[in-house]
């Protein structure tokens, strides 16, 4: 049982099971975790501006570095016109992070590992990307989907293309993360369990393998909550500022 | 004055010094891995969501298998238009 290494990523419910007009709300392991992260940010984001000091404790600094990084990420891609959409991006990026992060430790369960929490997150930037696109320039918004200068020939199968890859775009960015962490986790698990079937004589190389996985792991755990936080923004900079 | 004077000619010093290491480490830190994942994703995505599209609708019309071919290949080009934006995207940045 604990062999297997698709078993970690096994949901559970935790304490009586929650029936709501059909829909099952029970608390789950994944629940858990996802407010272990939520309370791990707040209780970061709280203690890091306590005590406001010209020469900054190591919580602050690494308050006062997580914010100056989103921020300037926002304006880097999105322009200016995007600041006001800082605590969104703000939010996903540390949400993603720390439940990436969270993850790595041993006998805890990454939320992210799971299709239908990233897509519900990419889903959540898809929908609102489009609707703050419609808001802002109305229907010609529409105009994304024909790029300028394309023979009129063409235009019906350019524009079949471009809602395509419109589509795509929340189905990227959720799938990227989850297969990230999920075949990351298995692996760690795989050669974790090569390390015990091996034992005392070969199981060093896998042993070795682990460790540097590990590391490997958590630059991903970094590196994916970049690219989705990075990939919102650039979402936002073409609902924002239309062909720029 | 003079502890100064001495002093910014020792800022300008280590400022240069801070742009040269910048300079060295355009193009290879991090976030060029985080562009490499993002792009083969993205190629992959489209293609997914465009062969789905096109499921979808054969099932709709009962036309099986033609638009599913149709849309299977505008899927992949949609995938490589992806592709193309988000190394013009790239280009873009690195320039600057």
């Amino acid at each position: 049982m604990a062999t297997n290494p698709m078993h970690q990523f096994e949901v559970y419910k935790i304490g009586p099971e929650i029936n709501l007009g059909g829909v099952n709300l029970s608390y789950t392991n994944a629940s858990l975790f996802m407010t272990i992260s939520a309370i791990l940010i707040l209780s970061l984001l709280f203690f890091g501006t306590k005590k406001k000091s010209l020469i900054p404790s190591k919580i602050q600094l690494i308050t006062e570095l997580s914010y100056t990084f989103v921020a300037k990420m926002i304006s880097d891609t999105a322009g200016s016109s995007a600041k006001s959409f800082f605590p969104f991006v703000f939010t996903l990026f540390m949400f993603v992070l720390f439940s990436n992060m969270v993850g790595m430790l041993p006998y805890s369960f990454t939320t992210t590992s799971h299709i239908i929490v990233t897509f519900m997150l990419a889903v959540i930037v898809f929908v609102g990307v489009t609707i703050i696109g419609f808001i802002k320039h109305g229907f010609k918004y529409l105009e994304l989907f024909v790029p300028k200068g394309v023979p009129i020939l063409l235009l019906p199968l350019i524009v079949i293309i471009e809602i395509i890859s419109y589509l795509s775009r929340p189905v990227s960015l959720s799938v990227r993360l989850f297969a990230n962490m999920m075949a990351g986790h298995t692996m760690l698990k795989v050669f974790g369990g090569f390390v015990i079937s091996l034992g005392l004589l070969g199981g060093w190389l896998p042993l070795g393998f682990s460790v540097a996985l590990t590391g490997l792991e958590i630059l991903v755990a970094f590196l994916q909550a970049y690219v989705f936080a990075i990939l919102t923004c650039i979402y936002l900079n073409d609902a924002l500022n239309l062909h720029n | 004055m003079r502890n100064l004077k001495e002093i910014s000619t020792r800022l300008k010093i280590a400022k240069k010094k801070i742009e040269k290491v910048k300079e060295k480490n355009k193009g290879s830190n991090v976030a060029s891995l985080g562009k490499a994942l993002k792009i083969s994703t993205e190629l992959v995505a489209a293609v997914v969501v465009g062969t789905t599209i096109g499921f979808l609708l054969d099932s709709w019309f009962d036309t099986k298998p033609l638009l599913l071919i149709c849309f299977f290949f505008m899927g992949a080009a949609a995938g490589i238009s992806n592709v193309f934006k988000s190394a013009k995207q790239m280009h873009k940045n690195y320039k600057n």
